[in-house]
């Protein structure tokens, strides 16, 4: 309403009052006070257990995580907040998806050339159980090949599997269209949204996704919390992973009868204080909105890439606005972690450095790796001044 | 790879205080074995070295930040060089105090920083503007009166004077070490008075014109044992202590009798090279200042055979 002031949102920002410029979002998010505010406030005032005690502090818990749920689910348009289930991260909700799925030997993966390992590891993992991961190679730009999609498909197809936004180059894949192909092969989807959800507005009953998958700590959330949304059809249809308490509506020395979604996949005790602080870091992107997000994250690519264009060799497409809030590079002659570590020594910019848990397509192409700067809302123009300034000063080293 | 090498002791000790040293220390080893067995070092950790500091000297001088990094490997290897032959030295000075009390030996008065007030390489300083020539190491002078066991194997043959502090602060020591050798050393000391010190001529004097009477080693004795309290009376009233021929005595302090005696061993000391009291020669080892017991027990150990060196190499 009164319009993005950056200089405003980063006083939420603590750590950027210190000497650091922190161009490592994808990695791991800042956290705003009002998040760990949030947090303590569990620590303090209720630090009960949820869904099994009927205290006061216990029913508090109850409720304080129920809103959270109800945050997620608002924020990615979901159906209804039983959709939400809470995980460690994205890689446990993948993991989830990859172990509760009753596969049969020849069954089919589709997966992208470009995925992180953890939506790659879980479904390499299944190829002991006769699993066929088939990889869908991209452009040479780094854009997705619908062509090579299709052709990627079988009567065996049992899940596409693949990332939003590219955490290795920034560069969104055209899920909608990928979802409607996939429907139509009668194959489920399921989208890793680490990069996409804390970066751009996502609605997953638009997009029409079966399983999509996120992390909270690259969106302001805490460390230890993430999300698994599934149609809830699906989730009643998928086995139980991990069990134990909560998970279970009743038990004998015989058996046992399941919960119903989402309790069905979250066993023990959940790590409420991390709910409870995601709940409330998606109350702050809501009131940031993902509108001033995109255009500010976009402002600081171009801004990037105007200035280090034809200075470094940049990974992916070269129009900034393809790629989101990642800037990805090489300097010809020098190693990425050196690169990784001047940045750090001379100007405390932050970065990160290697494979990204991209080995996959890094190894495909022969090289180390690369230099990333992820840029979120809370980073400036002038940051990105001086640190295309450092970048130019460590070209000129070789 | 060569940084590595400097970075395994560096960071060993700092390791000892905190416990993210170690892992470095553990990547120093791991590349420190590769580098001996003729392998690439994988760790990275030169190569993370050589980006901090580079990354460090771009904030403040990028042209210095690119010679550092074209040259970092001829910079490192001097820095090895330079690693190798301090630590060497270091090894060194840390011996030499352990054994001699100070860092740069026995025989040097130079600051040494395990020392920093020099209380143990100190001396009475001779005036730098006599002497001059080839240096003649003292031996023991039949003629001259011996302290302590006349048939002793060893002599230390000590400059020094009675008003100077630091042959004070030595006296104690000197005993001890006759004491301790039980007659296997005894001492020959060789006066130097000190200009402008008063009573340091007289001093010298009274020593002599004692020892016309017999009595140099008592009187030398009584002469430490007023720890430099002297006055116009001191060395009559110890003459007379002593049951000298205070007569004698006093005639031979007015006629200056051993005034060429004196100026004879004052040459000595200059032929010696001493440049400050006390001075102890023990054969050819040389200590200077108010060193130690150890310091003297080292030396004369070593010159009597009984050190384990020594014992070792007569094997």
């Amino acid at each position: 309403m009164f319009g993005f002031n950056v200089d405003k949102v980063r006083k939420d920002f603590p750590v950027l009052n210190e000497k650091i410029i922190y161009f490592d979002s994808a990695c791991m998010s800042l956290k705003p006070k009002q998040v760990v505010e949030k947090m303590n406030e569990y620590y303090y005032k209720y630090p009960a257990c949820s869904g099994r005690s009927g205290h006061k502090l216990a029913k508090q818990v109850e409720n304080e995580v129920d809103l959270a749920r109800r945050e997620v689910q608002k924020l990615i348009g979901a159906g209804s907040s039983e959709e939400i289930i809470f995980t460690k991260n994205a890689t446990e909700g993948i993991n989830l998806v990859a172990n509760a799925i009753s596969w049969e030997k020849g069954d089919e993966v589709i997966v992208s050339d470009k995925e992180h390992n953890s939506n790659l590891i879980p479904w390499l993992k299944l190829i002991s159980q006769g699993v066929v991961v088939k990889v869908c190679k991209g452009n040479e730009d780094g854009t997705f090949n619908m062509k090579n999609f299709k052709d990627c498909f079988s009567k065996r197809t049992r899940l596409v599997a693949i990332v939003h936004v590219s955490n290795l180059d920034g560069v969104e894949n055209p899920i909608a269209e990928i979802v409607k192909i996939s429907h139509e092969k009668g194959v489920w989807i399921l989208v890793d949204g680490c990069q996409s959800f804390p970066h751009k507005a996502i609605d997953v009953r638009k997009l029409d996704v079966d399983f999509f998958a996120f992390s909270g700590h690259k969106a302001l959330g805490p460390t230890g919390v993430g999300v698994l949304y599934g149609k809830k059809e699906l989730l009643n249809k998928l086995n139980q992973f991990i069990v134990g308490g909560q998970t279970v509506l009743d038990s004998t020395y015989e058996g046992y009868d399941e919960e119903l979604p989402p309790k069905k996949f979250e066993a023990g005790l959940q790590d409420y204080a991390g709910i409870i602080g995601f709940g409330e870091a998606c109350r702050y992107l809501k009131n940031i909105g993902f509108r001033e997000i995109e255009k500010q994250e976009r402002k600081l690519n171009e801004l990037a890439t105007s200035l280090l264009n034809g200075k470094v060799e940049i990974i992916g497409p070269l129009d900034a606005a393809l790629r989101g809030g990642i800037f990805a590079f090489n300097i010809r002659g020098m190693k990425t972690h050196d690169v990784a570590k001047m940045l750090d020594a001379s100007k405390g910019i932050a970065v990160r450095s290697g494979a990204f848990c991209v080995h996959s397509w890094f190894n495909a192409r022969k090289m180390d790796g690369a230099v990333r700067a992820s840029f979120y809302f809370y980073n400036t123009e002038e940051e990105v001044k001086i640190f295309a300034k450092e970048v130019e000063k460590i070209c000129e080293l070789v | 790879m060569v940084l590595c090498l400097i970075a395994l002791p560096i960071f060993a000790i700092l390791g000892i205080f905190s416990v993210k040293y170690r892992r470095l220390v553990v990547e120093s080893l791991e590349c420190l074995f590769k580098t001996v067995t003729f392998q690439k070092c994988k760790s990275g950790l030169d190569d993370r070295i050589k980006s901090q500091i580079t990354g460090k000297m771009l904030k403040f001088s990028p042209s210095a930040a690119r010679f550092f990094y074209a040259n970092y490997k001829i910079i490192s290897l001097i820095l090895l060089i330079v690693f190798i032959w301090s630590g060497w030295v270091g090894g060194v000075a840390i011996y030499n105090y352990v054994v001699y009390g100070n860092c740069n030996g026995p025989d040097s008065d130079k600051f040494c920083i395990l020392d920093p007030t020099g209380a143990g390489s100190a001396t009475c300083e001779i005036p730098s503007n006599v002497g001059g020539g080839e240096v003649i190491t003292p031996v023991k002078e039949l003629n001259r009166p011996l302290i302590g066991n006349e048939e002793a194997e060893l002599t230390i043959i000590e400059f020094g004077c009675y008003v100077c502090p630091y042959t004070n602060e030595a006296e104690g020591t000197v005993e001890r070490v006759l004491e301790y050798y039980g007659g296997r050393v005894n001492l020959q000391f060789i006066v130097y008075p000190l200009p402008g010190h008063e009573f340091s001529y007289e001093s010298s004097m009274a020593s002599k014109c004692a020892e016309e009477q017999g009595r140099y080693e008592d009187y030398h004795r009584a002469l430490f044992a007023r720890e430099m309290n002297f006055n116009n009376s001191t060395f009559i009233e110890i003459a007379a202590e002593l049951g000298l021929d205070v007569g004698q005595f006093e005639t031979c302090m007015l006629n200056n009798t051993y005034a060429d005696e004196i100026e004879k061993d004052k040459a000595k000391a200059i032929a010696a090279g001493v440049k400050g009291t006390p001075t102890f020669f023990v054969n050819e080892q040389i200590i200077v200042g108010p060193k130690p017991f150890k310091t003297f027990k080292t030396v004369i150990n070593g010159e009597l055979g009984l050190s384990w060196w020594t014992k070792f190499l007569d094997r």
